[in-house]
């Protein structure tokens, strides 16, 4: 089989890069190994219920109108009519640091500057400038690691401030320890304190059917549990031989599995293991019926906390980090259906080496997956009120289950510390999108495959 | 293709990309990018969509020849005179 471009992983970034090829009538075959695309944010089915994967929020909220926003960009890319999804803006949402200062703030910019004008009074002025500085700061153009941490130290000079906007901001797209670069910084806190989150109604599985849709209707071709084994570059061409022995030639590869993995299929890593620590986290997902969400879920949509005195964003000494993490409730989104049962998801940060040295024993894995969901239900209870008598079921992912169901290196969701932003990987016909590439989240990923798309394969076809 | 038809071909396909492009004013010897507020990223799609409609190869080198509606037909009239 030869055609013009592959793509490997059906997650995101993927199934973008899918639609934006397969839309100008070229030919496309992107190949998942897992039965079913999606990647980090995709569906299960248990109790004959649909749960989400990932979806707390989609970032970068914008109103039709602002055309140059991301997420319109973005669709306007992708040739996905607004019309098509339907929009539930969020509540409101909160950084909440236990004894110091909670934080509100929504998708209109103004609720944030006044709670940040009352609870740090005279740091008012400083935000503002921050604000001056990252809109004339090129986010996206190349440039070496900056600390934005050290960066905000320097203007803010207020550290509790710092680490308020930063937990948001480093839960949902850092992923270096206790720290962000500061294009990543200034990407994240568009995407989320200035334009805000939503999601859309129904499930993941109805947003990705769309991606899908477009993508057979274009003419595209997705394979599922058809995983590659290894691919190799020739003389203008390159090759994919996957994993039921099929060999597939075509003019280019994109592949979205991560840059680490991207090279053990190129088996060009020369068996050398890069060490960089990489975040891991755990989710947990607790089911209740809508009448038991307690007080503090009420009109709520995310809560990003903090129970220590310092923010560590960093690989805890234990199983799991429960001193802060993200509480989240689907059901707490403008215009969601109505459901008699809701969930409320809660994010920590994790040790995988611990979790995979406790698989090693599989009741000893068990029996610490049990003691950590109740340790997170019992920490978000006492942030948001009694709920665990109520909960009708649960279920938690580690950081192993994330690396069985997506092949990612340490079952990190945030990829390789080290992203390769142009997505040039040193070979003229296979470039890497998605994770590594550096744009994370949903909407960050799916501009990933379509900007690397854009930059390095349309132009040639 | 005649320049008229041509100019008309851009159009469309701008209006396919934006359907709230505001064409009735645009000036033909003005950028098209400033004037309709496109940013590279939909300027590319001009470059594929007129691949998909009639098989051009435009280079890379070649795109700032189509960045007013005037210079398009100018470089396109030679290519899609048979069309
Ligand atoms: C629990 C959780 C909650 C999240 N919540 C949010 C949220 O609320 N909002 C938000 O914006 N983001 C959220 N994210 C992050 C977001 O899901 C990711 O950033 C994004 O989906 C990454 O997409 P990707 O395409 O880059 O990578 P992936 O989704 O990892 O896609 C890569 C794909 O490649 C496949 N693959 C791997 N190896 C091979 C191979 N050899 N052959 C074929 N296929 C292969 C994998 O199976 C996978 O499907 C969450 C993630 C998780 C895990």
């Amino acid at each position: 089989m030869r055609l013009p471009v592959l793509i490997i992983g059906g997650g995101l970034s993927g199934l973008a890069a899918a639609v934006r090829i397969s839309r100008f009538g070229q030919r496309v075959l992107l190949v998942e190994q897992h039965t079913r695309p999606g990647g980090l944010n995709s569906w299960f089915f248990r109790n004959k219920t649909l749960f989400e994967t990932g979806l707390h929020a989609i970032t970068n909220f914008a109103e039709p109108e602002n055309k140059h926003a991301p997420l319109n960009r973005l669709l306007r890319q992708l040739k996905v009519k607004r019309s098509e999804i339907e929009f539930c803006p969020q509540l409101g949402s909160k950084i909440l640091f236990e004894n110091c200062a909670t934080l509100c703030f929504s998708n209109d910019f103004n609720l944030f500057e006044t709670e940040i004008n009352e609870k740090f009074p005279g740091a008012i002025d400083k935000v503002r400038n921050l604000l001056t500085f990252l809109q004339k700061f090129d986010a996206f153009a190349p440039a070496p690691f900056r600390s934005a941490r050290a960066f905000l130290d320097e203007i803010f000079a207020e550290p509790l401030l710092t680490e308020m906007l930063l937990c948001p901001l480093m839960y949902y797209g850092s992923s270096n320890e206790n720290d962000m670069d500061l294009a990543q910084f200034a990407i994240m806190f568009r995407a989320i304190f200035l334009e805000g989150m939503f999601r859309p109604q129904g499930s993941i599985k109805d947003f990705i059917d769309l991606l899908l849709r477009h993508i057979q209707e274009n003419g595209g071709e997705i394979r599922t549990s058809c995983g590659v084994q290894n691919i190799a570059q020739h003389k203008g061409y390159a090759t994919a031989v996957l994993e039921n022995g099929e060999e597939i030639e075509c003019d280019y590869i994109l592949s979205t599995i991560g840059s680490q993995e991207t090279e053990a299929l190129l088996q060009r890593n020369n068996g050398a293991r890069d060490d960089t620590p990489r975040l891991s986290f755990v989710e947990n997902i607790f089911q209740l019926p809508y009448e038991a969400l307690p007080a503090g879920a009420q009109g709520t949509t995310i809560i990003f906390f903090n129970r220590g005195e310092k923010f560590h964003y960093q690989r805890p000494q234990n199983s799991i980090d429960p001193r802060s993490g993200v509480i989240c409730f689907p059901s707490g989104f403008k215009g969601v259906a109505k459901r008699e049962l809701v969930e409320i998801r809660t994010t920590h940060l994790a040790a995988t080496e611990k979790w995979e040295r406790l698989a090693m024993v599989p009741e000893a894995y068990q029996q610490e997956k049990k003691r950590c969901s109740g340790l997170s239900c019992s920490t978000a209870e006492s942030l948001i009120g009694d709920f665990a008598h109520a909960v009708t079921f649960r279920d938690m992912f580690t950081p192993l289950t994330i690396k069985r169901y997506t092949g990612k290196i340490d079952g990190a969701i945030y990829g390789h510390p080290n992203k390769i932003k142009d997505g040039n990987i040193g070979l003229s016909n296979i470039f890497l999108a998605g994770t590594d590439q550096g744009f994370l989240g949903i909407v960050g990923s799916m501009l990933s495959g379509v900007s690397i798309v854009n930059q390095h394969i349309l132009p040639r076809l | 293709m005649t320049g008229e038809e041509i100019k008309d071909l851009i159009l469309e396909i701008i209006e396919d990309i934006d359907d709230e492009a505001d064409l009735a004013g645009l000036d033909p010897a003005g950028p098209l990018r400033e004037q309709l507020d496109l940013d590279s990223m939909d300027f590319l799609d001009i470059v594929m969509e007129l691949r998909k409609r009639h098989q051009l190869q435009i280079p890379e080198e070649d795109y700032p020849n189509l960045a007013t509606l005037n210079s398009c037909v100018i470089y396109l009239e030679p290519l899609l005179k048979d069309k």
